[in-house]
């Protein structure tokens, strides 16, 4: 990484070469000399103290500033990656594993229900009530190692297909991975746990029915009036079916709330997979086209007069150009330090604009500082108090100078403190001088002008806004590919939960649903009531999914947010309703599957077999 | 099929008395004419119905009696638009029911049929009055649900689930279900086959009633031959085929009948 104000790295513009120091000394022909001192400290030591003690011992050649590991650019960077990773790593696995389990949980009591009939058989037959539950827990067993065999088999496929993606990203010299043995032996562990007490649990409650009892049909599935029967002037507006549909769904109120379950997650997960593109889009907006107009930044190898821009400005290509004065600083209040950048801007500058906390352009003062918000959270300090700056700046002394807090300005990446470019040179007790200039061009000739800026003494680096954007693009195939596998993640999950749902639900009610047909009910009338149950789950899993998306986004984004990177949880309309169309395909899905079963259904079969 | 075989599987010429019970003229409701109904299970074939034929007429109750086996749901299930033959001829007044689709049949059963089945298969999310709500919604012109709950003597039961109901309760209100409609045919597939004797005949009574007051055919299938006491006429049957068809011309009120 440059500097903290991009947003990626850019390894065509911009590497650190390492080379044998003596080497360096030779070609930079600074012999014997260094600029920089990095140390390790031993396990335990009290790191302010060492620092306390290094800085008193480098002070009489100039030491400018110290930083921490953590202050680091790259490891502040690779820090935010892996702990993205990591909170991906028990997020996704903890939903995912208890929805697997409930499923299991689910499809087993059902199953054994199923088989009361064989139940009481057996039980006629003699075998004792420990042989069926081994029978039917042997049965969740032999599932539950198929499962686990076949999910390790895939687990290693697909895990070695995504480090070799994070290599790629990370930018390690071979791909890591290989097998995990402790996952697979969590996995094994956890899916046979799992299994087993599916097993008992499914079977316990039929195994306490007498063998005669069992043998008959079943009792009619008791129902009960729901809470909205209490209000009766609500209730009487509800048809006879809408009726039938909600006591439904509170009869089965168990497998409704797992169909529920696994609608609000799957809606909240598109929230969350989709709004990273949100963050992402409204961040290139308003750090490329709102906050910097620019589009090419010069950094001048040493700050020059103000009037060294006339030869700038009248490069042809160049529409405006307009000063900037960057000055490394520490900020000094109460107790408190912290290291922060002063960019002096002149009055009305029109390329770079800064923004308050609540989003509205702030204007460059003519006296006092516009400071970060970053820093100013960190001093504890707010507008109308002073504080102290000390310059940094590689060239002469450092100076202090006490200043008063104007106002507080947001930026989403990097973030510095502004100050009127007069303030900034009474800083350095200058006059008139600038370290850098922001450019309007002509895009027709940019590269012309690039080149020509390029053969320019005096000019240590140009940033083009067309070339950030761009390597931005390219890097953001990762992110649709971080954004896939979230999408094919709340897509599996919202279809194995409502077709293992729908397909239960629908198993169980075949006998219902055939008298419907068989009093005169069109299949299109029974697929109706069906749907009337499906909306009344998929109008409840929008209502709370989305929230439950906007709540998970916000959590992830104050995870991630660093000193560096202020990312907004910038949710676009367009992420709501996206979402809640995945929610509304997930349940017509499964209405789908229903109603195929109602055209299919043999009314003389169902009716003839017993419950 | 050959003219023999027809002529095995018609009960004897003796037995059919075109005048209909009780020696008035009556019209045909219904005409099953040669039909038959094989199921293909696996690799056996099974000949559920071999070529029946049989007229229903309009207002009379007709008990079909026979031992497991027999066909006699499998003939109730065609009567009912529930099944379509395999072979042969179905005629509800003049409409050949033999060819229709589904859409046509499910309109049959909505408008002019009655179903009562021995495990009463009611709605249980729907209480008793909104089980019998439920199928007169279907229909233009239905009796009164409470009329017809109070018929059953159910109307003090009518905010009671499924769960709540005894089963001689939940028949009745399945009774009241296929009689909401004020179908032209109430077909009753072993209506006692699930209660107790008192209540049993309860249920036949119920039936008769609805006969007498309301006029609907009802057709009752069942392997309890006592219960044949109470038709019009008793229809036999053994292996798939009708074997007798015994006209009554002085029926038993239900309440006498027993078993």
């Amino acid at each position: 990484m440059k500097d903290a104000a991009s947003m990626m790295p850019e390894p065509e513009t911009f590497g650190i070469v390492m080379v044998p120091h003596n080497q360096a000394q030779q070609i930079l022909d600074l012999s014997g000399q260094v600029n920089q001192v990095v140390i390790k400290l031993a396990p335990g030591t009290d790191e302010k103290k060492a620092a306390e003690q290094v800085k008193v011992l480098l002070e009489p050649y100039g030491n400018l500033a110290d930083y921490p590991r953590k202050q680091q650019l790259s490891d502040a960077i690779l820090h935010m990656e892996l702990e993205q990773l990591s909170a991906m790593a028990v997020f996704l696995p903890t939903i995912f594993l208890g929805i697997a389990a409930l499923i299991q949980f689910v499809m087993l009591g059902r199953m054994v229900r199923a088989q009361r009939l064989q139940i009481g058989v057996m039980k006629a037959l003699g075998y004792s009530n420990p042989s069926i539950l081994l029978h039917y827990t042997g049965y969740a067993l032999v599932a539950a190692v198929a499962g686990a065999l076949l999910g390790s088999v895939l687990g290693v496929i697909f895990a070695n297909l995504f480090s070799s993606v994070y290599a790629v990203f990370f930018n390690l010299p071979q791909a890591i991975g290989g097998i995990n043995f402790k996952a697979i032996f969590y996995g094994f562990s956890l899916s046979v746990i799992v299994g087993t007490i599916a097993g008992l649990t499914a079977s316990r409650g039929v195994i306490s029915v007498n063998p005669a009892e069992s043998m008959n049909p079943a009792p009619p599935k008791s129902s009960g009036r729901i809470f909205l029967e209490r209000w009766s002037w609500l209730w009487h507006r509800f048809g006879i079916s809408w009726k039938m549909s909600l006591r439904t769904i509170n009869r089965n109120r168990f497998r409704s709330a797992v169909t529920l379950i696994g609608v609000v997650l799957a809606v909240a997960m598109l929230v969350v997979a989709l709004f990273t593109r949100d963050i992402v889009d409204y961040m290139i907006n308003r750090c490329y086209f709102e906050e910097q107009r620019y589009d090419y930044m010069l950094r001048f190898t040493t700050p020059v007069k103000e009037t060294e821009l006339f030869n700038i400005t009248r490069l042809d290509g160049v529409i405006k150009a307009e000063p900037v004065f960057e000055i490394p600083v520490r900020i000094h209040f109460m107790e408190l330090v912290r290291e922060d950048l002063v960019l002096g801007l002149p009055p009305g500058v029109s390329l770079k604009k800064l923004y308050s906390p609540a989003g509205k352009i702030q204007d460059i003062p003519g006296e006092g500082l516009l400071i970060s918000e970053t820093t100013a959270k960190k001093l504890h300090a707010k507008p109308g108090d002073k504080v102290t700056v000390e310059t940094l700046l590689g060239l002469g002394p450092s100076h202090l100078s006490e200043i008063k807090i104007a106002g507080v300005n947001r930026q989403l990446v990097g973030g510095c403190s502004a100050i009127s470019l007069a303030s900034a040179n009474r800083l350095l007790q200058e006059s008139s001088l600038i370290s850098g200039a922001m450019l309007k061009t002509d895009t027709g000739q940019a590269a012309l002008l690039e080149k020509k800026l390029n053969e320019m003494t005096g000019i240590a680096s140009i940033s083009s806004r067309q070339k950030e954007l761009d390597s931005f693009n390219k890097k953001l195939g990762y992110m649709v590919y971080s954004i896939t596998i979230m999408i094919s993640f709340a897509v599996v999950l919202g279809f194995a939960i409502v077709y293992n749902s729908s397909i239960m639900s629908f198993t169980e009610r075949k006998r219902e649903l055939a008298s419907l047909r068989v009093v005169g009910f069109t299949t299109g009338e029974v697929s109706g009531l069906l749907l009337k149950e499906n909306l009344a789950q998929l109008a409840l899993g929008i209502i709370l999914g989305l929230p439950c998306g906007r709540f998970l986004a916000h959590a992830y984004i104050n995870a991630v947010n660093t000193d560096l990177y202020t990312f907004q949880a910038v949710i676009y309309p367009v992420t709501y309703v996206l979402s809640a169309l995945g929610g509304i395909i997930f349940i017509m899905i499964a209405y789908g599957l229903a109603v195929k079963g109602v055209k299919r259904l043999d009314l003389v079969e169902v009716l003839k077999t017993r419950d | 099929m050959s003219p023999k075989a027809t002529q095995k599987n018609r009960p004897p010429v003796s037995q059919i008395n075109e005048q209909g019970a009780g020696g008035l003229a009556k019209d045909i409701l219904m005409t099953l004419d040669r039909v038959t109904k094989t199921y293909i299970m696996g690799e056996v074939t099974v000949e559920a119905l071999k070529e029946t034929s049989l007229d229903i007429y309009a207002g009379e109750i007709v008990v079909i009696l026979g031992p497991s086996g027999s066909g006699k749901s499998t003939l109730l299930n065609i009567m009912g638009g529930m099944d379509q033959p395999t072979g042969g001829e179905v005629y509800f007044g003049r409409e050949n029911l033999s060819q229709a689709g589904d859409a046509r049949l499910t309109a049959y059963r909505r408008d002019s049929v009655g179903f009562v089945f021995q495990f009463y298969n009611l709605i249980p999310d729907l209480t008793a009055g909104e089980n019998v709500e439920l199928a007169a919604n279907l229909v233009e012109n239905p009796l009164s649900t409470a009329l017809v709950l109070k018929d059953v003597g159910m109307e003090t039961r009518m905010d009671h689930f499924p769960s709540q109901l005894s089963g001689g309760e939940q028949q009745r209100v399945s009774i009241a279900r296929a009689v909401v409609k004020n179908p032209r045919l109430l077909l009753c597939d072993e209506p006692t086959g699930s209660l107790d004797y008192k209540t049993g005949r309860l249920i036949l009574g119920l039936l008769a009633a609805i006969n007498k007051e309301r006029g609907s055919t009802v057709v009752i299938v069942t392997h309890n031959a006592p219960i044949g006491a109470m038709a019009d006429r008793v229809v036999r049957m053994s292996s798939g085929a009708v074997v007798e068809i015994m006209e009554n011309r002085d029926p038993l009120p239900p309440e006498k009948v027993e078993w």
